[in-house]
Parts: C-alpha cells; structure tokens; sequence
C-alpha cells in the first residue's frame, strides 16, 4: 500500500517531498483496533506514536480528585496524531486513548526510528517538528474553546 | 495536492468534548456533520488560524441535531 498519498493530508508531514515521505512510510505499521479497545493507558511508558488513518478516538484523562468518572476531553478522527508527546518528551502517556469506532485503523511509527530520521535528515527533523508544535498548539486552541 | 481542512468542532450548549479531524471540503454553516455516532448541525465556522501549504485551519461550533 502507497502510503505517501495519506501521509500527504497529515499536517504533522507538511512541506515534506516525496521522497522523504518515502522515508516516513518505510517506518510505518498498520494497527487496527476495534471500538472499545484500549491504545494507550495513561501512565505507561509509550515508545510509538499514531497517525488515525480511519475511525474516530477518544482521549481519556483520568478523573481529577473528586470528580466521578473520567471524561473525555477531545475525539480525534482522520489526519490526527495520538502518542506525539513521547517523541519530544520521554514522558509517560498523558491519557488513555480508546478506539470508538469500528474499525479504527492507524499507522504507527517507532520513536526511535522516527528520531533517527530526523536526526538523520536535518530538513525532515525541522519541519517535523515544526508541525508538531503547530499540532499541539491546535490541540490547546481547541481545548480552549472547548466548553464556552 | 487539494486543500486540506483541520477543523476543531465545538459543541455549544453541552458537556460534549468536541473534535478535531481532517477533512476533504470545508463544514458550511447549516451542514450536517457526524462526529462518532452522534449527527450535529454546524452554527458557525471561523478561520482559526492562517493557512501553511495545503492545510486551512478552521473552528467550527456546532448544535445537536434533532433526534439525538
């Protein structure tokens, strides 16, 4: 499967060339999950990221003091990122993200052979990079609107 | 490569998390979109941010549609 084309409409690959998205896609493996069915569990250490390619997710944090269940703060669906932080910051997951569609099928990328790239190929690492500040900024600005 | 549109869907008026997904055409005002199981109708929508390459930043809020 041509992957190139998909990785086209990820903001997270904008301003790339063809040929190194070539490079990306070579890193890529597909999962697919089922609605219900966890992909990453908040606290544990995460050494992949994911592109959602079909299907819609949700990301769970888990419930502050006093609250009385974990509530979503953000569906995620085509084109979006899940898992993003790890690359940057080593840290542990943020928050569960469950699949809630059937099916929910994703592309995934190691960190460190996704750091290697980057590392490797100063351009590919920049706008890398780049985009992935302007996706989480996104994620923020929504956040904010979110609940007026 | 067409336009590619990141939207951020808001709900207004419920505890609903909203959504942000990548989209083929831009949300109109008056459409109906589907975000999980659940139908919305679109109320508004603005440039969130400037447009980078092919990709259009926008924010969209939205009302449930009758019969959710």
């Amino acid at each position: 499967m041509d992957l190139v084309p998909l990785l086209q409409k990820v903001e997270l690959f904008e301003g790339l060339t063809p040929e190194e998205l070539q490079a990306v896609a070579a890193l890529c493996a597909e999962r697919v999950f089922h609605a219900g069915d966890l992909i990453t569990r908040q606290g544990e250490a995460g050494d992949e990221m994911y592109v959602i390619c079909e299907g819609w997710v949700e990301v769970v944090p888990s419930a502050p003091p006093g609250a009385a269940s974990p509530r979503a703060v953000v569906n995620l669906g085509r084109g979006q990122l899940i898992g993003e932080m790890t690359l940057v910051d080593y840290g542990p997951r943020s928050a569960s993200v469950r699949a809630i569609s059937e099916p929910t099928v994703l592309q995934a990328m190691h960190r460190d052979r996704f750091t290697k790239l980057c590392e490797h190929d100063f351009h590919v690492g920049y706008l890398v990079m780049r985009n992935m500040a302007a996706d989480l900024s996104f994620k923020l600005r929504h956040r904010n609107l979110t609940g007026r | 490569m067409a336009s590619v549109y990141k939207v951020s869907y808001v709900v207004a008026g419920e505890e609903h998390p909203g959504a942000i997904l990548n989209a083929d055409q831009p949300p109109r005002v008056g459409d109906q979109v589907t975000l999980g199981k659940r139908r919305f109708v679109v109320l508004e929508v603005v440039d969130l941010l400037p447009a980078r390459g092919d990709f259009r930043f926008l924010h969209a809020t939205l009302r449930p549609a009758s019969g959710n």
